[in-house]
Order: structure tokens, then sequence, then C-alpha cells
């Protein structure tokens, strides 16, 4: 992977974890305003799973360059 | 009552679930970055019309449009506490003999 790539990926990587980041934290503050009685939990689960969500779409993202695609054909 | 309380909570917490979902935040990492783009091409022209629509016709202060980008000046941070990390022992040998001429001096 070229330094300018991975520096493109890492750049999604962060802008996608503050996404997810707030978007867990919005959804998870709706939830606990309505169904959860202000407690804070629903809130942390919220950010918490946003975090491992943009974890997870950046380990999938820093891979991908290394593993074959189904729409590369295969030299025999 | 209780019946419909729940569910307008229902619908209010589905309805963000969906526009969430719909807006591709909870999607891939090209997903979320296009929803930041658009988001904050569209949030100058959403401020305008809130303005008018408040009836303060006051010119917005133009986000004055910053020229440190933040990329820039980790990199040029990193070289320079590398740079200084580098010529710190030369440094230090230098300030000890300087330090020591000085004492020495006051001991006369």
């Amino acid at each position: 992977m070229s330094e300018r790539e991975l520096g493109r990926k890492l750049d999604r990587c962060l802008a996608d974890g503050v996404i997810k980041l707030g978007t867990g934290l919005g959804l998870g503050i709706v939830f606990s305003v309505l169904f959860f009685k202000r407690h804070t939990w629903p809130i942390s689960l919220g950010s918490g799973a946003g975090l491992g969500m943009a974890y997870s779409n950046c380990q999938n993202d820093l891979r991908s360059h290394y593993l074959l695609h189904r729409n590369q054909k295969v030299e025999r | 009552l209780a019946a419909r309380v729940l569910a307008t909570k229902v619908g209010i917490a589905g309805g963000a679930v969906y526009v969430a979902y719909d807006s591709g935040l909870l999607g891939g990492s090209e997903q979320g970055s296009e929803a930041l783009q658009k988001a904050r091409a569209a949030v100058p022209p959403a401020i305008e019309e809130w303005m008018k629509y408040f009836g303060l016709q006051t010119q917005l202060p133009t986000i004055p449009n910053i020229e440190f980008s933040p990329v820039q000046a980790w990199n040029s941070g990193v070289r320079w506490s590398i740079s200084r990390l580098s010529e710190a022992p030369t440094k230090a040998g230098e300030m000890t003999t300087q330090g020591v001429q000085y004492v020495r001096e006051l001991l006369k």
C-alpha cells in the first residue's frame, strides 16, 4: 500500500470514527431520554457501539488491500 | 393513554434510527465521509435560511478561512521534535561545559 493510499484510508477512518461516535451518542441520548428514564448507560452503549463500528470499518478497509476481491480476475 | 405515549416514543426512536440509517451514517467509511462532506456543504445555506426566517438580516460573521491544517502542523511538529532530540546530546555537552566554566569563574 502506498503512503498516499494509506494516508487517505486513515483520513477516512478518522472521519468515519467521528461520524459514528456522534451518531451513536445521538441515538443513545434519544433512547435514554425516551425509554430509559435518563440513565447514562444507553449513551455510553451508543457511543461505544459507534466507535466499535468505526474500528471494524477501518480494519476491513485497511485489510482489503491484501485480499483478493471477487471482481478481480484470477490468472491461472 | 399509556399505549399512545409508548407508540409516540417508539415512533420517534424508530424515526431517529431510520434517519441515521438512511443518510448512510451507519454504513462503510466511504458513505460516512460523503455524508460529512454533504453536511459541511449544507450548513451555511441552512444557517442563512434560519436567519432570514427569524428576521435577522445581520451579516453572519464569515468563519475565517483558517490556514491551519492539523496534518501539516503535526508533521512539522514531529520533524521539529526529532531534530531537537538529535541535537540534544551535543547541546547538553555544550551547556555543561559552559556551566562548569561559569562556576569556575565564580570560584576564582
